[in-house]
């Protein structure tokens, strides 16, 4: 068989698990999706009514009385967590890999980068205790009390600064756990990049810094997108840190940035056991369901960031003409 | 502008002496000062995050933990570390070939049809919640194939998670190698086999060492999927792929600091500097083992 | 470049080599493990500990018999029993009248009993107990009772200074048993509670403005003493916690109408209340009992067994195991009572506990 068939098929195997995976959610599920129709995501309402009587039936289907299940507040949670996360990865993270590739020599840079990779090695649940142990205090008791007070002019940034569970809170957490992956791909990229372009470069005048924000970085563009993809698909599935510093709304949408949101992922891991105590499976066929969600929206997400890729690179290809 | 530039072709230096107007220097200097906060900024919450885990745990320290299995409320981490190790190990070995193998494919056939959708899959894979990959191999692993929580059960699940991030840096890093490379490589007659195992992976090898180490960094981290496939035991690993659960450190953080007693929080803590001293290690001894080779 | 390969396979043969011989060994170590019999047991948080405590000592004196414990969740302990996964399901909640007509032949099985306290965080008031009830309680989480000195509290604690704070309201995002006594107790007490939000390990909890939802025992305790004016309930097994965050402890109002604080004295006062309507599957609340010196939030902890499912030797075993587990001089000892705040079952209960035991069979 030619090599290239044999490499397809061994690479298939990777978009198979999700197939699957997907798959079985969508089997599983079934009955939930039939019971909630649309209301799923337009309600946000989440009821797992009564357990301890028996069961109804409701439009065909066996559930518990008084059961409802809707999602919007958490396809809001995860949206805008995921979207500060971002805002505050990105950034980070390119300066950060721009000053280990670029000012920190060689040894030294071996160290540092080990150190903010370590970052990645942190599990999920000790970001979290961290999170609520000693983060959340200082963000509950001065920080958020100080932008209230200085960004209050921003609708988002005003209004009561909250217990320190909450939104902003939980982006930021993601953000720290994000970073590393941007970090460590592009920094790997501009090592990589050849000191030809930047010597020409500065020798027409540039100063160090430009020659890396204007040439260098650019060139590994794609490198970084494809690392934020990455960083971002991770953002909405992360469970565990979101979990213990989020606090957990249930039915309502954030008033700002400092009050407390659920995402899908961190709801499914506290909803998981009760669910399981729901005689007619229901509950755990609807959280079934909001992984469904959380797939179509990642690939609705990941869709949106290969618009932007693709035009990004038409724009530049339109601009050297 | 461009007349200074050409009125004084000066090497990198002398950029910053007075061919180079003030506003551009200001915002340089002012560009490099973010960066070096940004990576302060990283620094400091890394350090902030140790502090917490090692200062916590600092009586749990011992050579107790090393040498003795979990023993109720207490004891030592011998199992959990052995279960994290074990449950790695076959992860990766699952999770290296199929994942290089998509990022090769992705990144040298990435025209057609084939490539584009694999990554894209494989994107979308990163988002799915590991719960929900623990729960799905809890109901088809566990109860449907019968393994009960097993390590094959754990190991897989495991891998699929790694899977996806191993396939996009090993895509990445071989992109960064120059097609130059390739193109000499065709012109002296290699087939495609050679060019990419001879000469396009050998040039990647530390980017893509590095991506294994940041999906196994991701995968060791994980509690939620362990807790439905691999389960917990108490006990050391009795061998068995199926039937028989294992012990891993995250187990010990997450559920061990839920319980009333200091003992408990104590090898909860301890478990966190491991595991995160565990990546660490795995880090420093494959890039020292990759390193020796390559010279 | 290539050299990597040039030298790889003898290099990596070395290391296949090593790491085989070291798993064999591994392996052969490990192989004697195979002959003992395992039992598995998961469930709820509130009995883990107990459960941890209680294996060492009995395998001191019981060798052969493996025993692992882990802490999930009632529902997955509830749920893993039924499916014949784990041995012994833990949890905080018997199982619902469907889940029995559904799983016939399933045992819950009372090994101790619990309790639960109402913590609150007010500057100065910490040391004093604030005097709450049922329907205040039930108007501080539904959102109706929004300020520490509104007049239902005034009334409840005459003479206190209460602050004129806004309440923030504390409850568990995970599901949990302790939830689920929580708002028996609310349901039982406060009839508007009950017809519109019932209880469970988990409800849909009204939106209250400020309030948080933590995770666990310690993260309950973690956001109380972290947000002044708070209020939390938590596990008695936390009470060191809990008194060293320097929480306050409220005396509930019991059904009697009399304010008690949780102790082996009004907890047994409770059971005893309940006692001869106790049913002989044991699947009975124990909150808000009668009694003027009963505690309002008690449960039993339960052992979840599926009479016929195990193999003979762990039927067997789980059988000697549960038995000790409910023995004066065994798992019901006072030292692993205090050791976790729980009260050891009373001997009328005791004696349908070890009935209910009888029933597990081997064919």
């Amino acid at each position: 068989m030619k090599f290239k068939t044999i490499l397809a098929g061994v690479a298939g195997v990777l978009p198979a698990c999700l197939i699957m995976i997907i798959a079985f959610l969508a089997i599983y599920s079934w009955p939930a999706i039939h019971f909630n129709g649309f209301g799923f995501v337009t309600s946000n309402t989440w009821n797992l009514g009564n357990l301890y009587s028996n069961p109804v039936v409701v439009g065909g289907t066996q559930v518990a009385p008084g059961a409802h299940y809707g999602i919007v507040f958490l396809i809001v949670g995860t949206l805008l967590s995921t979207l500060i996360a971002l805002l505050v990865a990105v950034p980070v993270g390119v300066g950060a890999a721009v000053f280990l590739a670029e000012a920190v020599p060689g040894k030294l840079r071996i160290w540092l980068s080990f150190f903010v990779e370590l970052l990645a090695a942190v599990p999920s649940v000790v970001f979290g205790l961290w999170g609520y142990v000693v983060v959340i205090p200082f963000l509950g008791h001065f920080l958020f009390p100080f932008l209230s007070r200085v960004l209050g002019f921003i609708p988002i940034f005003a209004g009561p600064s909250g217990s320190g569970y909450g939104l902003l809170t939980a982006g930021l957490v993601l953000a720290l756990m994000i970073v590393p992956l941007i970090v460590a791909t592009l920094r790997d990229a501009l090592v990589a990049q050849p000191t030809a372009i930047r010597e020409a470069v500065s020798a027409l005048g540039a100063t160090r810094f430009e020659v890396i924000s204007k040439v260098v970085l650019p060139s590994v563009n794609r490198v970084l997108i494809g690392a934020t993809i990455l960083a971002l698909g991770r953002a909405m599935g992360e469970t565990m840190a979101v979990l213990m510093v989020s606090g957990n709304a249930l039915n309502y949408l954030p008033q700002n940035v400092y009050a407390p949101i659920s995402t899908m992922a961190a709801f499914i891991v506290s909803q998981l056991d009760s669910a399981l105590q729901d005689p007619t499976g229901m509950a755990v066929k609807s959280l079934a369901e909001i992984a469904l969600i959380l797939s179509l929206l990642s690939l609705i997400v990941n869709f949106l960031a290969r618009l932007v890729l693709a035009l990004e690179a038409h724009g530049a290809r339109r601009a050297t003409i | 502008m461009a007349a200074d530039a050409l009125a004084a072709p000066a090497p990198v230096a002398l950029s910053l002496q007075q061919g180079v107007p003030l506003r551009r220097r200001v915002y340089s200097a002012g560009g490099w000062i973010l960066c070096g906060l940004a990576l302060a900024i990283l620094s400091a919450a890394m350090v902030w995050i140790l502090a917490l885990v090692f200062i916590r745990g600092l009586g749990a320290l011992s050579p107790e933990l090393f040498t003795t299995i979990t023993q109720g409320t207490g004891g030592g981490l011998l199992n959990a570390i052995e279960g994290t190790a074990v449950l790695s190990f076959g992860a990766l070995l699952l999770a290296i070939p199929f994942g290089v193998g998509a990022g090769i494919y992705v990144s040298e056939y990435r025209h057609g049809y084939w490539a584009p959708t694999i990554r894209l899959l494989s994107d979308i894979l990163v988002g799915v919640p590991s719960i929900v990959l623990g729960y799905v191999g809890y109901v088809t692993m566990v109860e449907w194939l019968g393994w009960s929580f097993s390590v094959a059960a754990g190991s897989i699940t495991v891998s699929v998670i790694c899977l996806p991030y191993i396939c996009r840096t090993t895509e990445l890093a071989l992109q960064q190698v120059p097609g130059d490379l390739r193109e000499a490589a065709f012109a002296l007659g290699c087939d495609e086999k050679r060019v990419i195992f001879r000469i396009c992976l050998p040039a990647a090898l530390p980017a893509i060492l590095t991506g294994i180490l940041l999906a196994l960094a991701i995968s060791v981290g994980e509690t939620a999927p362990l807790l439905y496939t691999a389960g917990w035991s108490n006990y050391l690993w009795d061998g068995r792929l199926t039937q028989s659960p294992i012990g891993y450190l995250t187990y010990a953080i997450w559920t061990f600091i839920s319980e009333p007693f200091e003992s408990a929080h104590q090898l909860a803590y301890a478990a966190a500097f491991l595991v995160t001293t565990f990546v660490l290690i795995v880090h420093v001894v494959s890039r020292f083992v990759f390193e020796r080779d390559r010279h | 470049m290539s050299e990597i390969f040039d030298r790889g396979p003898a290099l990596s043969r070395r290391w296949a080599i090593a790491a085989t011989l070291g798993l064999a060994a591994a392996l052969k170590a490990r192989a004697f493990a195979a002959e003992e019999i395992h039992i598995l047991e998961t469930g709820s948080t509130l009995l883990y500990p107990l459960f941890n405590l209680w294996v060492p000592d009995y395998q001191k004196t019981h060798a052969g018999v493996q025993i692992t414990t882990q802490g999930t969740g009632s529902g997955t302990g509830i749920s893993e029993a039924i499916s014949g996964i784990a041995q012994i399901g833990a949890s905080d909640a018997y199982m619902s009248g469907a889940q029995m007509k559904m799983n016939p032949g399933m045992l819950n099985v009372p090994l101790a009993i619990s309790s639960q306290m109402v913590n609150y965080n007010l500057p100065g008031l910490n040391d004093k107990h604030v005097k709450l009830s049922g329907p205040v309680l039930a108007g501080i989480y539904s959102g109706k009772i929004t300020r520490w000195d509104d007049a239902e509290l005034k009334k409840l604690n005459p003479g206190v200074d209460l602050p004129n704070q806004a309440i923030i309201p504390v409850h568990r995002s995970d599901g949990s048993g302790d939830t689920f006594i929580f708002t028996q107790y609310l349901s039982f007490s406060t009839p508007s509670w009950s017809s519109s939000l019932g209880f469970g390990t988990t409800i849909s909890w009204p939106p209250v403005q400020g309030g948080i939802g933590a995770v666990g025992n310690p993260g309950m305790v973690n956001a109380c003493k972290g947000n002044p004016y708070s209020i939390a309930y938590i596990g008695i097994s936390f009470r060191n916690a809990t008194t060293q965050a320097d929480l306050g402890e409220a005396m509930l109002e019991n059904r009697a109408g009399a304010f008690v604080l949780a102790n082996e004295r009004t907890v047994s006062a409770a059971v005893a209340a309940t006692a001869s309507k106790t049913p002989k599957d044991e699947r009975i609340s124990l909150i808000f009992a009668t009694g003027t010196e009963s505690y309002p939030i008690i449960n039993y902890e339960y052992a979840i067994v599926n009479s016929a499912k195990a193999p003979p030797e762990v039927a067997k075993a789980v059988r000697a195991f549960l038995e000790w587990g409910v023995s004066p001089n065994g798992g019901n000892a006072p030292k692993y009572m205090k050791a976790v705040g729980f009260v050891a079952l009373p001997p009328a209960i005791r004696r349908l506990s070890l009935a209910q035991l009888n029933e597990i069979h081997w064919s």
